[in-house]
């Protein structure tokens, strides 16, 4: 959020467009994450429940889907921003994401 | 997330709001872990009380799903850290 060390507030002051920023940030990076754990739990978890451990090949589901579920982040971003589309398609939400996690 | 900018108002401000946020998100994970624990492990209506199987099957579903938040959580903070030294290079 380097972008937003220019405007200084009053000493001891809260910024309230600073706070919002945040705010937005820390809500986009919540629910970014939040996602990938259901999508990953969907994905590389075996319902069994046979142990409460995360066995060798779900340990390894894990990593990789970690690791694709940011890729597809980057590519979809690229994507909408290329098509020039990215605000109106990706609207008021996602802006966040696109400034340094 | 870097917060080393904002003034001690403005960090006691952020503060109080991320413990909210993170309340809120404690039980909002909570309610889906028995959402999801319960439709996986519950199938057999015989029986107003839990089986043996049924709780181990809960117990494990409860204990494997913190673990693998734990491991996204690993692996999404390496990630970050991966692209926050890509960005300062």
């Amino acid at each position: 959020m380097s972008f937003l060390r220019g405007n200084a507030p009053a000493p001891g002051g809260v910024n309230a467009d600073k706070i919002e920023m945040a705010v937005t940030e820390l809500d986009t990076v919540t629910d970014f994450f939040n996602r990938m754990v259901s999508s990953c739990h969907a994905k590389c978890i075996s319902t069994r429940y046979a142990e409460p451990d995360l066995n060798k090949g779900e340990s390894v589901c894990i990593d990789r889907c970690v690791a694709k579920f940011n890729e597809v982040q980057k590519k979809v971003g690229e994507k909408l921003q290329s098509r020039g589309a990215a605000n109106a398609a990706a609207g008021n939400a996602a802006t966040g994401g696109f400034t340094s996690l | 997330m870097d917060f080393s900018n904002f003034n001690g108002a403005e960090q006691a401000h952020m503060t109080k709001i991320i413990e909210k946020r993170q309340m809120q998100d404690f039980l909002r994970m909570y309610s889906n872990l028995v959402e999801k624990c319960f439709n996986t492990c519950c199938n057999d209506f015989t029986s107003k009380a839990l089986s043996t199987k049924e709780e181990t099957c809960i117990m494990n579903c409860t204990e494997k799903f913190i673990k693998h938040s734990e491991r996204v959580g690993a692996r999404f903070a390496e990630q970050n850290a991966e692209a926050m030294n890509a960005q300062n290079q």
